[in-house]
């Protein structure tokens, strides 16, 4: 699911859209309204945000209503605070490599 | 969201700590380790769409394989590049890093991590499978070698 999740929030479109739900349930095709692509191209966004676990769909009659999943996210958080842990133990590595070869 | 900037000052000038991105005998004290880990493997072809292999050596997990390309090498203000873990996953991710003069003469370091858009990623699969099938046979046994 990590993996999902973290292509869902690569895109800039789909984080846009997780940009709109996040004020609240909207209708599939209101949340497709302020984009200049068709809403083919958006609903495969939706699709992908659904397959990452970033938002749910609730379907009423014919219309579909998208709401975020907070807990979504979580996962992806964590990993990134790992990543930028790790990163930051490498470069506190790397200071003490320098600092240990001062000619080198 | 997937990206995230870290900062770190050294009291290095911006070109030593440049340096130490591409020299394999440097990186390899750094770039990829864990803290568990021993990097058995440094390789570097440090030149713009050259590539790089670093292994680590985890307890938990065995060796695990870091490989990428070079994007952009602009000693010694800007250094880019890729890198994938091929065994876990198909995808990449870009990593800049900006070397800024700072005071006393050291270096300011921002490392900037994104995952590879979508208009890329397909291209990078396919690169991908490439590097994974011509390295299964390059891990097959190889001793690591020193580095004097």
């Amino acid at each position: 699911m990590l993996d999902e999740t973290l292509t869902a929030l690569a895109d800039p479109t789909r984080r846009a859209i997780l940009a709109r739900l996040a004020s609240g349930e909207a209708r599939v095709t209101e949340v497709a309204k302020p984009f200049a692509i068709s809403l083919n191209a958006v609903s495969k966004h939706i699709r992908m945000l659904e397959k990452g676990g970033l938002v749910r769909r609730r379907i009423a009659g014919r219309d579909h209503y998208l709401t975020l999943n907070p807990k979504g996210l979580d996962e992806a958080a964590q990993w990134i605070e790992e990543q930028r842990a790790l990163w930051q133990w490498r470069l506190a590595e790397l200071d003490r490599v320098l600092k240990e070869n001062p000619n080198g | 969201m997937a990206e995230f900037s870290i900062t770190h000052t050294y009291q290095a000038a911006p070109e030593r700590v440049f340096d130490a991105w591409l020299n394999p005998a440097v990186a390899r004290l750094f770039l990829f380790a864990t803290p568990a880990g021993e990097m058995i493997r440094a390789e570097v072809d440090a030149r713009v769409g050259g590539r790089f292999t670093f292994t680590d050596r985890r307890p938990d997990m065995g060796d695990v394989l870091h490989t990428g390309e070079y994007l952009e090498i602009d000693r010694p203000r800007r250094l880019v590049f890729t890198f994938g873990v091929p065994q876990f996953n198909p995808d990449m991710t870009t990593v800049e890093l900006d070397f800024a003069p700072a005071a006393n003469g050291g270096c300011q370091l921002t490392l900037t991590q994104r995952q590879v858009p979508d208009e890329w990623a397909d291209r990078s699969k396919e690169g991908w499978t490439k590097i994974t099938a011509s390295l299964e046979g390059a891990l097959e046994g190889k001793k690591a070698q020193a580095w004097a």
